[in-house]
C-alpha cells in the first residue's frame, strides 16, 4: 500500500509554486523592460523636440543682438536669449570696424542648461 | 488492488479548461504590451523622420544662393527667391540627392493635408515653370507651414514679412522664420524653424545681376567685408 503511494509521482503544490513564481518573475521583468523602454521613446520624442526648439532659439540669438532691432518672432519659447561681454577688439588694427564679437547664452528655462557661443554684432559707433 | 495508471476524464478536461484560461490571459496580456510597444517605436519613429526633415529645411534654406535666370520676356536678370506665407521656392547649394550643383526647392503648404516638396536642378531658366511639370510628395504630413522673411530697412532695424518676390527685391532675405503647426487640433505643439541665410554674411557671393552691363556691384559690409 506504501508503495503504491510512492510511486503516484506528480507535481507537489511547493514545486508548483515555484515553477508559477519563477514563470511571473520572468514575465514581470520582460513587461518592465517594455514600459521602461516606452519611457525612454517618450523621453526621447520630448528631447527631440527640445532641440528642434533650442536650435531655432540659437539661430535667432545669432540675428538679435542689443543694436540690431529684429523684431520677435518665435512665440511662446522657453528659451531666454542673454547678450554677455563683448570680446576685446584686436589690438593691431588697421581700419576702423563696426563689428565686434560678442559671447551669448541661450538657456533653457525649464532644466536651466545652458547653451553659450558667440556672435557677430554691429556697433552703433566704429571702433 | 486499485490502480492509479492514468488521469481521469474530468482531470484532463479541467487541466485542460485552466491551462487555456491561464494562456488566453496571457496573450491577451501579450497583445495589448506588443500593441502599445508598437505604437510608442511608430511615434518616435515619425518624430525621428520629422526631426530629420526639420534640419533638412534648415540646411538647405541656411545654404540659399542668389542664383539668378534671365527673364526672356523682359531680358532682365532676376533671383530666384518666391516666398509668400503658404509657398516658398528657393535655390540651394545643398542637394537631398548626391547629385553635386545647385537645386531649386519649392515648400508648399496645403490646407489640411500638409507640407510638400518639389525639387528640380537649378539651371540658367525660371525654375518656376518646371516646377509646375512635377509631382510633389509629401514631406511633413502632420504639420501646416506658415513662412516669413527677415527684411532689413535702411535704418538697419529688421522686420519679418509674409511675402517675398525675387523679381522685386533682387536679393534673398536675412532670414527665413517657419511655422509649423499641427494639423490636428489637439495638438499645439507647434514648431518654429528660423535659418539664417550664410549667403548673406559672404563678401563674395553676390547675385550675377550687372554682369551683362559691366557695373561692379557694391561690397557688403559684412564682419568680413574689409578683410
Amino acid at each position: 500500500m506504501i508503495s503504491a503511494h510512492a510511486k503516484q509521482t506528480g507535481f507537489t503544490l511547493l514545486e508548483v509554486i515555484v515553477a508559477l513564481t519563477i514563470t511571473g518573475m520572468v514575465l514581470g521583468g520582460l513587461f518592465t523592460l517594455a514600459t521602461g523602454s516606452k519611457q525612454l521613446a517618450f523621453r526621447s520624442g520630448t528631447s527631440l523636440g527640445t532641440a528642434i526648439e533650442a536650435r531655432a532659439a540659437i539661430n535667432f540669438a545669432l540675428l538679435q543682438d542689443e543694436y540690431s532691432n529684429v523684431e520677435e518672432i518665435l512665440e511662446s519659447s522657453e528659451f531666454d536669449i542673454r547678450g554677455n561681454d563683448i570680446l576685446e577688439p584686436v589690438p593691431r588694427k588697421t581700419e576702423a570696424i563696426t563689428f565686434a564679437l560678442q559671447q551669448f547664452e541661450v538657456i533653457d528655462e525649464r532644466t536651466e542648461n545652458i547653451v553659450s557661443g558667440t556672435r557677430w554684432i554691429r556697433l552703433e559707433l566704429a571702433e | 488492488m486499485k490502480r492509479h495508471s492514468g488521469f481521469t476524464l474530468i482531470e484532463i478536461i479541467l487541466s485542460l479548461a485552466l491551462t487555456a484560461l491561464l494562456l488566453s490571459l496571457l496573450s491577451g496580456g501579450m497583445y495589448a504590451v506588443m500593441n502599445d510597444w508598437e505604437s510608442n517605436t511608430d511615434a518616435l519613429d515619425e518624430r525621428l523622420d520629422e526631426t530629420i526633415t526639420i534640419l533638412q529645411i534648415e540646411r538647405a534654406l541656411k545654404g540659399a544662393f542668389p542664383h539668378s535666370y534671365r527673364d526672356n520676356s523682359s531680358l532682365g536678370r532676376f533671383v530666384y527667391f518666391q516666398g509668400d506665407d503658404e509657398t516658398l521656392g528657393w535655390v540651394s547649394t545643398v542637394s537631398p540627392q548626391r547629385a553635386g550643383g545647385l537645386m531649386a526647392w519649392q515648400l508648399e503648404s496645403r490646407s489640411g493635408e500638409g507640407v510638400f516638396l518639389k525639387l528640380v536642378p537649378a539651371l540658367s531658366d525660371n525654375p518656376e515653370q518646371r516646377f509646375d511639370d512635377i509631382e510633389a510628395t509629401v514631406l511633413l504630413p502632420n504639420y501646416e507651414a506658415e513662412f516669413s522673411y527677415l527684411y532689413e530697412e535702411l535704418d538697419f532695424s529688421k522686420e519679418w514679412r509674409d511675402e517675398w518676390i525675387g523679381e522685386e527685391q533682387n536679393a534673398l532675405p536675412l532670414a527665413v522664420h517657419i511655422l509649423l503647426t499641427p494639423i490636428d487640433a489637439d495638438d499645439t505643439r507647434s514648431i518654429n524653424i528660423v535659418a539664417n541665410i550664410a549667403a548673406n554674411t559672404h563678401r563674395d557671393i553676390r547675385p550675377s545681376l550687372s554682369s551683362d552691363s559691366g557695373t561692379p556691384t557694391p561690397t557688403r559690409n559684412t564682419p568680413f567685408g574689409g578683410l
